[in-house]
């Protein structure tokens, strides 16, 4: 029986952190099929695609094979490392102490790359435009693994945190195919700022859980911990922008 | 090949090691709280305490750091 305090979470925190990975590999995908026509883009992205497909396909049977408690530790550790870290950059963004993520920046930056390269080979540029995307799909796409493994695994939760993932990649093209610019709209900053919370918390959650701690009110500690997390992600950004002044 | 080899494992790395001193602190305080849990016979709760406000102490001392660094 999937426990909605622990599905919840777990598909949301799959979907937000999807949608920001999905919106900056778009970006390159957007500007190489603007600058070098879609073929490059789908056959780049076709590929990035098949080679995480492999990854999870080679990888998720070994984690049926490894102690319940030692995944969690695992995982929790490394939901701790990553989701903190998103967090920290987050409550920065928001403090202004380091620029916001601008996607209409980085479109112009790889569209500028692209026609350099265009310029000093002359050649192979189809294939030099499918790496770019490759690499961009598969970069973002490894995070989105990690982030639906890290979430779905401790509980048996892979399939509904897949699906939050899948979503997100909806969502996006969807919004791409009808727009046809960069998703500069969306609010990258907040929703990193909310995917760090969600993700800290789970790595606690996992983190203790790994360690043999059973959390008072089980799953319903998640939330408790999200709303500490969050806390003390607005308190860091409030200190952080004082600090900055001060120091300025 | 090797370049974009080199560039996902460094992306990988970096997506947990964003910050050396987070990451080291980080798991300094889980490892206090296994400790305590696994070796100091206190209530587990107290591990799970420890590892909580140790770990939202670390984000605000973190970010703060950075702040004084990013604007001196």
């Amino acid at each position: 029986m999937m426990a909605w305090s622990t599905a919840a979470p777990a598909i949301s925190a799959a979907f937000l952190a999807s949608l920001v990975e999905v919106v900056e590999a778009f970006t390159i995908v957007l500007a190489v099929a603007t600058l070098r026509g879609w073929r490059p883009a789908a056959l780049g992205t076709a590929a990035g695609l098949g080679v995480l497909a492999g990854i999870v396909l080679l990888l998720g049977p070994l984690l049926d094979r490894v102690p319940i408690s030692s995944l969690q530790l695992a995982i929790g550790i490394l939901l701790l490392l990553f989701g903190m870290g998103w967090l920290r950059k987050a409550s920065l963004r928001a403090a202004g102490v380091i620029p916001l993520h601008d996607e209409e920046a980085i479109f112009a930056a790889e569209a500028a790359e692209l026609s350099e390269e265009a310029r000093r080979r002359q050649r192979n540029l189809g294939w030099a435009a499918g790496i770019t995307v490759l690499k961009a799909v598969l970069l973002e796409g490894l995070e989105v693994v990690f982030i639906v493994i890290a979430v779905g695994a401790g509980r048996g939760l892979l399939v509904p945190a897949g699906l939050g993932a899948l979503a997100a990649c909806a969502v996006v093209l969807a919004a791409g195919a009808i727009i046809h610019r960069p998703l500069a709209r969306v609010p990258e900053n907040t929703l990193k700022f909310g995917v760090g919370v969600m993700l800290s918390a789970f790595g606690v959650f996992w983190t203790g859980e790994g360690l043999g701690i059973a959390w008072p009110g089980q799953d319903l500690a998640l939330l408790l911990f999200a709303a500490l997390f969050l806390g003390a992600g607005l308190l860091a950004s409030t200190f952080a922008r004082k600090l900055a002044v001060e120091f300025a | 090949m090797m370049t974009m080899l080199k560039e996902l494992a460094a992306e990988l790395i970096g997506m947990f090691v964003a910050e050396k001193r987070l990451t080291i602190a980080v798991l300094v305080i889980v490892a206090v709280a296994g400790s305590l849990v696994d070796f100091a016979g206190l209530n587990p709760l107290v591990g799970g305490a420890v590892l909580l406000f140790g770990c939202l102490s670390l984000l605000i001392e973190s970010v703060c750091r950075a702040a004084r660094v990013g604007a001196s």
